[in-house]
């Protein structure tokens, strides 16, 4: 049946699923801008404001810059600035900061030192840009600020995104979910429509709803193709039907003929046997049309209405008993295995026909000294009977065309028949919902009806 | 001589029915119409009455519920285009006799039309049937033939009865399919003729005159041979 994950395979849950990413991706490309942009304008501040108060400082005469550079420490409240005051060796003499970064150039340029420095305030600093200049005595005056704001305005700035994203796609999948719903539902309703109609049931349409959306016009241009179909199929069937109804007529008429012209000649007569063949091939024939229209009526009565509750143990044992004669005559075993069978709903004169129609099949179709069984077994959804024959069997490729009108097999064209029977014992079974299998028994074939308890199936 | 309404509305079949009795010795009227076959089936002459189940005016169905429901039992042969079960089993329902579709063998429909003008002859319940030295006790279910008791299954008891019920008469496959198995489609092959063979053997022994007589091209008739 239907899973969670069908939802995701539907068209409204692609769009958004692609919609989504896209604005998600474009989100991470404009904060990432914004990003970027924030960061390199900080620390063009940043560097501007130090390399300033370098340049300042170093022109200050000795007291003065002392108090500036105290001032400049303490008016920052966040202990973002730090200077350290070293001889020309790059010995410390004043300030928090007691070593030289490694390297750094004397020039008053602004460069980020990687690995932080240590400050004897105990305000140390991980991520800080620093400048170093030369003082008129050859002292070297080092000046750094704590520039991890830039760093910190880049995570807020990808919490931000995180939260953004996180708010958008979950809400979006979940609507996404929601919203394909709708349109799977729909499908399921077609589905439900769908299989009947594979089933031969023409008649049957696809659901169209009021929207007039793309799958309302896709049901139509379906049901438009049904409407077609239906036609073509019924314009086959009652040319055949009328082809058969139509002959069935002027044949019965030629045999009232035949059969008077045989009347007038002497029992013994070449003219009587002659006429006598006349007759019986026209009964054939006659017998050929029958079965057809007999199929067409099948297939045409749609209603259920002479079904009731039958005994199928009793059937069994009347077609048993109408075909014991016949199977002994040909030298066969006509065997009945039943077991306790509950009663099924059915129409009791067409099973009779059915099972008439398998056994006698069966019959025709065993040799003298052979062996038919007709076996009944149970089972959940109802009950099996299998016709075996010890005949040639039916072969694989040829199942599926012995039950269409007609067929016979090509081993058996000699073998007298209308080649029907087992037409109407499919169209016996549709009308009913059984199933005729067709399958190997031991040493021939065996016809299977499943009689399938219409409330389970 | 008997004489039989035809009530049916399509000339050539009025006709062809018309025709085949005749050559039997049957007298017929027609009717075209299921009013006038409803008005004139009242008629106490009439032995028994074909009715075509579609018709103008008044349908077939509808003429055979009148007609019992006023008290005639004149034998009723319905006959009709549809083959159904259901069709048939409506139509015996309402009152008719036999059921036979079109198109029809005339020799068909001329056994089945004197099987009706028999039975309207002679209604008393037997529980003896005698034919030649052949005798059914449907009573205490035995079949004799001469001295000899003849042991017989319950579906030739039933077969051979239907034959001496209507002996004389010719009775064609199909009808001993209907009324000896209540079956209502084409077994097929040579089932009938298998059971007849069966029952043949069992009442037909080489000392004595064969009773059961196959009728070429119809079914099968037992008869005394003169």
């Amino acid at each position: 049946m239907r899973r969670l994950t069908d939802n995701w395979r539907s068209t409204t849950a692609r769009l958004i699923l692609i919609y989504g990413s896209f604005f998600a991706l474009w989100g991470i490309v404009v904060i990432g801008l914004i990003h970027w942009q924030a960061a390199s304008y900080l620390t063009r501040v940043s560097n501007e404001l130090i390399g300033r108060q370098a340049d300042y400082f170093s022109m200050l005469d000795e007291p003065t810059r002392r108090h500036a550079l105290n001032d400049y420490v303490s008016l920052e409240t966040r202990h973002l600035n730090a200077w350290g005051l070293f001889d020309a060796h790059g010995r410390s003499l004043a300030g928090t900061i007691t070593a030289l970064p490694p390297g750094i150039p004397v020039n008053g340029a602004v460069v980020i030192v990687p690995q932080g420095l240590t400050r004897t305030d105990g305000h140390s600093h991980m991520s800080v840009r620093a400048a170093a200049v030369r003082l008129d005595d050859g002292r070297i005056l080092l000046v750094t600020r704590d520039t991890s704001i830039v760093d910190r305005i880049g995570t807020i700035i990808l919490q931000a995104l995180l939260w953004g994203i996180s708010l958008t796609v979950v809400p979006g999948l979940f609507g996404g979910w929601l919203l394909s719903r709708g349109p799977l539902r729909r499908i399921h309703a077609i589905r439900e429509v769908t299989l009947p109609i594979m089933h031969g049931d023409l008649t049957r349409r696809l659901p169209v709803s009021r929207r007039g959306d793309e799958l309302d016009m896709l049901a139509g241009i379906v049901n438009a193709m049904l409407d077609e179909i239906e036609r073509l199929l019924g314009e086959v069937k009652g040319v055949c039907d009328n082809i058969a109804h139509d002959l069935r007529t002027p044949l019965t008429r030629l045999r009232a003929r035949i059969y008077r012209l045989q009347q007038q000649f002497d029992e013994d007569s070449s003219e009587s046997t002659t006429l006598e063949a006349c007759l019986s091939d026209t009964d054939a024939l006659l017998d050929r049309f029958r079965a057809l229209l007999r199929i067409s009526e099948l297939e045409n009565q749609q209603r259920r209405a002479g079904f009731d509750q039958v005994d199928l143990a009793e059937i069994l044992r009347e077609v048993h008993a109408l075909y014991l004669p016949l199977a002994e005559d040909r030298g066969q075993q006509l065997a009945l295995e039943l077991p306790q069978l509950p009663s099924i709903r059915a129409d009791r004169h067409l099973l009779l026909e059915a099972f008439s129609n398998l056994v006698g099949n069966a019959i025709k179709f065993t040799p003298s000294g052979g062996r038919v069984n007709i076996r009944a077994r149970t089972a959940e959804d109802g009950p099996w009977v299998d016709v075996c024959d010890s005949g040639p069997g039916i072969p694989v490729d040829q199942r599926v065309a012995v039950t269409r009108r007609f067929y016979r097999a090509e081993s058996c064209r000699s073998t007298p028949g209308s080649g029907l029977g087992l037409s109407i014992v499919s169209a016996i079974a549709r009308l009913h919902g059984y199933t005729l299998e067709i399958a190997d028994s031991e040493n021939g074939a065996r016809l299977s009806l499943h009689c399938r308890d219409a409330a389970s199936a | 001589m008997p004489r039989i309404l035809v009530i049916e509305d399509d000339d050539v079949t009025a006709r062809e029915i018309a025709a085949e009795l005749a050559s039997h010795g049957i007298d017929t009227d027609r009717v075209a119409d299921g009013c006038e076959g409803l008005a004139r089936a009242a008629d106490p002459r009439y032995d028994v009455i074909t009715l075509d189940l579609m018709l103008p005016g008044l349908d077939g169905l509808n003429v055979i519920t009148q007609l019992r429901a006023q008290g005639i039992a004149t034998p009723v042969l319905m006959i009709s285009a549809l083959s159904d079960v259901d069709e048939r089993v409506r139509g015996l329902r309402a009152g008719g006799d036999d059921y036979l579709t079109k198109p029809f063998a005339p020799d068909e429909m001329v056994a089945r039309v004197d099987v009706l003008l028999r039975r309207h002859r002679q209604q008393a319940q037997q529980t003896l049937l005698r034919v030649s030295d052949l005798e059914l006790d449907l009573v205490r279910h035995v079949a004799r033939r001469g001295d000899t008791e003849l042991s017989l299954l319950p579906t030739e008891f039933k077969l051979l009865e239907f034959l001496m019920r209507h002996a004389g008469q010719v009775l064609t496959r199909a009808m001993i399919f209907e009324t000896v198995w209540g079956f209502h489609f084409d077994p097929g092959t040579n089932l009938i003729d298998v059971h007849i063979g069966r029952l043949r053997k069992k009442i037909d022994t080489a000392s004595c005159a064969p009773l059961i007589h196959t009728v070429r091209g119809s079914g099968y008739s037992l008869a005394q041979t003169d």
